[in-house]
């Protein structure tokens, strides 16, 4: 797990600072648009350039198409379709985070692409660093989120991706402990 | 520690699934007999107890204690009957079948997590006391009439004495075959001696002679009771230090003692050297009892119940060495694993060969471009075989699934009281691993139709003059690429006119519409969703409940079902699959600029697109192919592409004349690539609802190609008539507030 997230958590002061303060729940930052997203780093077990991607004629909308990653097919979900955010055409920093959500977490078990505009770097959170989404958003968008991390001014959304890598079932299912405390309501 | 109970619950699954089989042969020799003395083969009871066995070992290892219980109970009862204390009848193979599927519930239940369903455990407990309780003994044999050796008599198991006695008292002659074995190859020289006995005879026992042996060599005495005579023995089973003589009756009658229990380990140590498979066969029923005896534990929780069994267990593990030798249970995940490597290897075969037409382009590396040509085909060629040789592994035969059903078959036709004979043809055909995992819920539904609404009661069957018996026939067969399964009975058949009145109160069809519509696709109607509600199950005596959901079950393989009936002769269900989901050969075509794969086994033939011939009927587009009309499919259209910027449809287009059972349409198509082996990979979850596609696969240079699924896109565009899409548009209607 964290061999892969190394490069990226360099890159941030704020991690290696974090790592003195004890148990706290690891997310990887990605800029969506013009905001700041993170999802518990656990779950994302690659990140991809941009493979050529093959459209799904009559899928559903958030689904971008299909990649193959060695010789597995996997579908990328555009995140920013959910999340009703502005679309602008891939760059170069676009990247695609490979997700998995465990069975027991409430996930379907499914790999999947996750597209995103730019990928920043680790944030490592304790429980107090995080807020209850229900507060700051609208409730057609909570689905979406777990909570509101903030550290060192930096605001944080951090994303639950049951409803998006979930079986029906994801209720109840366990979070990491600084979003299940922010969720607070399952 | 979830990779040790996925194991165990494969291997239980085997033995399982094995003991069905061997319940089923016996089924059938009490079917044989009538009403008179069963000959089932020893064999296969004392392959029904070891696999109960085996199971209470390792269930009670892993403690799964109901199923421990449960297999320690059934033991008793298939020890009894192989002893012959108990007889084999109807009854008691109900308790043994209900076994198989409290088995398998247990298995479901472990599988899932779920807690073990204590109540169907418990009333089978009750049901196997009930047959236990009423075992009668066996009747005495005139054991003692025959030149028999004393001492041989005394050591011989009780199974063995039970065989010995079941032979003589069916009048089999007995014979004394007195062998001479090497100790290196005793193991071989014993198992070929049995092997060409067998069909003439019934081995009871071997023991050494106490003669001839040296320090290399062991001569043992083999009891074989047969009906040959001696001459044809001797001819059949001749060898070098092999004699045969008949054991003959005399007039004594010298009272038989009961083998003395503690013989029983000695002489077995000296019979075989300690690596003989042959010496935990015989060692097993002994230890079960002990076991049984010291109170046996089978709660599972207690230290010394576990050593126990796992010394039980060491018996039968001991005796499927051989077996394991020569048979792997593997996951089928790695071979797809295995699959997708021979993929990359074919895309650097193709690179390969690039390089090779560059190399021997060039003039002055003439003699390296042959070299490098040489070992590309000698790669091309290999690479080939490996794909082949896995596939093959893939490949099971499908009386897997048709053992389950015979089982199916046995159990309902005695709920409804029905007598039917299931006529198997084709057990050895052999299709995917994958595809018959999927298989058996489909076909078990239409066993059960055809049981349950197809076969006539009794009355009605004599009052049509066909015999009491209801058949059904379950044929498989391979043909070219696909493998075709049918379910064929000879009941009633199904009530057009029903069906078509039916459709028509469900709005399914205009009484306008209806009258053009042909027989096949009347009988269509019984796979359409919705068509089947509870109601209309009763008005059509159930024909079609959850037809609907084994078409969508076969499709999801790339199959389709047919349905022929003809009222009061008989129905037949005809599935038609791909022989294999892993690799199949696909055309190559572009739409909307996208490549896209069409599997060849769908593809009739190509052919250029002539705009002017296309005519419009009903608002479908057709056009005539050979005097016959062909419906068009423009993919482009239905997939919804809208084409990079700047470009149009190329001048020349192509139909691609697609066939599903008798059915056809053209797919209009940009342009067709080229034929090409293609690995279909399945699609993620996410993206199963949506239709029209079996999968994607890799069309080299990371390019992802999706492969189209024939069957769903004729589905789509032509069956049966306009109904599937009214269902459709209704659904839609329904969900979006009022109905129009």
């Amino acid at each position: 797990m964290s061999r892969r997230a190394d490069p990226v958590a360099r890159r941030g002061a704020l991690a290696r600072r974090a790592v003195e303060r004890g148990a706290r729940t690891e997310f990887l930052a990605f800029r969506m648009a013009e905001e700041i997203y993170a999802v518990p780093i656990s779950y994302v077990k690659e990140i991809l350039k941009l493979p050529p991607l093959t459209e799904v004629p009559r899928a559903p909308a958030d689904v971008m198409g299909v990649i193959s990653v060695r010789g597995r097919i996997v579908t990328v979900r555009d995140l920013r379709k959910r999340l009703r955010l502005a679309e602008s055409p891939s760059t170069r920093r676009s990247r695609i985070l490979l997700a998995e959500l465990p069975a027991e977490q409430g996930g379907s078990g499914e790999r999947v692409g996750l597209f995103v505009d730019e990928v920043l770097h680790v944030y490592r959170l304790a429980e107090e660093e995080v807020e209850s989404a229900a507060n700051v958003l609208g409730s057609e968008l909570a689905e979406y989120v777990a909570g509101i991390g903030r550290q060192q001014g930096e605001m944080i959304i951090l994303i639950d991706l049951r409803p998006i890598l979930g079986s029906a079932s994801g209720k109840g299912a366990a979070l990491p402990p600084a979003l299940a405390a922010a969720k607070g309501a399952d | 520690m979830i990779d040790q109970r996925d194991e165990f619950i494969s291997e239980a699954q085997e033995i399982i699934e094995g003991l069905s089989r061997d319940l089923l042969a016996l089924d059938a020799a009490l079917k044989r007999a009538g009403g008179g003395h069963p000959d089932t083969d020893p064999d296969v009871v004392n392959d029904a107890f070891r696999a109960v066995h085996t199971l209470k070992g390792l269930s009670s290892l892993f403690g799964v204690a109901r199923m421990s219980t449960l297999s320690h109970h059934l033991e008793d009862l298939l020890d009894d009957l192989r002893l012959g204390r108990s007889e084999i009848t109807a009854k008691v193979l109900d308790v043994l079948f209900r076994a198989v599927d409290v088995y398998n519930l247990l298995l479901v239940a472990l599988r899932a997590g779920e807690p073990e369903p204590q109540r169907e455990v418990d009333a089978l407990l009750a049901a196997l006391g009930a047959a236990t309780s009423s075992a009668g003994g066996a009747a005495a044999s005139p054991l003692g009439d025959y030149d028999l050796d004393p001492g041989l008599l005394g050591v011989l198991t009780e199974y063995e004495e039970h065989r010995l006695r079941t032979n003589l008292q069916q009048g089999v002659g007995l014979f004394r075959i007195r062998a001479r074995f090497e100790l290196a190859t005793i193991d071989t020289g014993l198992d070929d001696l049995k092997a060409r006995a067998k069909p003439h005879g019934e081995i009871i026992t071997y023991l050494p002679s106490g003669e001839g042996g040296d320090a290399d060599a062991i001569e043992l005495d083999v009891l074989l009771a047969s009906r040959q005579t001696t001459d044809v023995l001797r001819s059949v089973l001749s060898g070098p230090g092999l004699s045969i003589d008949a054991v003959s009756r005399r007039g004594a009658h010298p009272q038989l003692s009961e083998p003395p229990p503690t013989v029983l380990g000695e002489p077995a140590r000296l019979t075989t050297p300690p690596s003989a498979p042959e010496e935990p066969m015989r060692a097993i029923p002994a230890r079960a009892r002990d076991a049984r005896e010291a109170g046996d534990p089978v709660g599972g929780g207690a230290a010394p119940g576990r050593d126990e069994d796992a010394v039980a267990l060491e018996g039968p593990s001991g005796l499927t060495i051989r077996g394991v030798a020569q048979t792997v249970r593997v996951d089928i995940r790695k071979l797809d694993h295995l699959m997708n490597i021979v993929a990359e290897l074919a895309i650097v075969r193709s690179a390969l060969g690039r390089i090779t037409d560059r190399v021997r382009g060039l003039p002055e590396l003439r003699d390296l471009g042959m070299e490098l040509h040489r070992l590309h085909r000698s790669l091309d060629r290999h690479l080939g075989d490996m794909q082949g040789g896995i596939l093959e592994v893939r490949m099971v035969p499908l009386g897997q699934v048709f053992d389950k059903l015979a089982r199916v078959v046995r159990q309902i036709s005695r709920e409804h009281d029905k007598d039917i004979n299931l006529v198997i043809t084709g057990a050895e055909t052999e299709v995917d691993k994958l595809i018959v995992e999927e298989l058996s819920d489909p076909l078990m539904h239409m066993i059960r139709n055809a049981i349950d609404h197809g076969i006539e009661p009794l009355d009605a069957r004599r009052q049509r003059g066909k015999p009491d018996t209801g058949t059904i026939a379950l044929n498989a067969y391979q043909k070219g690429n696909h493998v075709v399964i049918e379910v064929q009975d000879d009941g009633a058949g199904i009530d057009e006119e029903r069906v078509l009145a039916t459709a028509q109160r469900r709005g399914l069809v205009t009484p306008e519409e209806s009258r053009n519509l042909l027989p096949r696709e009347i009988l269509g109607f019984i796979f359409l969703p919705g068509f089947s509600t509870k109601d209309g199950a009763s008005e059509l005596s159930g024909r079609g409940v959850g037809m609907d959901v084994v078409k969508t079950n076969i499709g999801r393989l790339g199959g389709v079902v047919d349905v022929q009936s003809e009222l009061g002769i008989g129905t037949k269900m005809t599935v038609t699959l791909p022989i294999t989901l892993a690799i199949i050969s696909a055309l190559v075509v572009v739409v909307g600029g996208r490549r896209y794969a069409l599997p060849l086994a769908s593809v009739l033939e190509a052919l250029m697109f002539d705009p002017f011939a296309v005519r419009t009927i009903e608002g479908r587009e057709v056009t005539s192919l050979r005097g016959q009309t062909l419906a068009l499919c423009r993919l482009e259209a239905l997939f919804g592409l809208a084409r990079p910027e700047g470009t149009s449809p190329p001048a020349r287009q192509f139909v691609v004349v697609i066939g599903v059972g008798s059915q056809r349409l053209g797919c209009v198509v940009d342009s067709l690539i080229g034929q090409q082996d293609i690995v279909i990979k399945a699609l993620g979850k996410s993206l199963q609802g949506v239709r029209g596609f079996t999968g994607a696969t890799e069309l080299g240079d990371q390019n992802v190609g999706l492969v189209i699924d024939a069957p769903a896109i004729v589905e789509e565009m032509l069956v049966p008539s306009e109904a599937g899409r009214l269902v459709g548009q209704r659904r839609l209607g329904a969900a979006g507030g009022e109905a129009s």
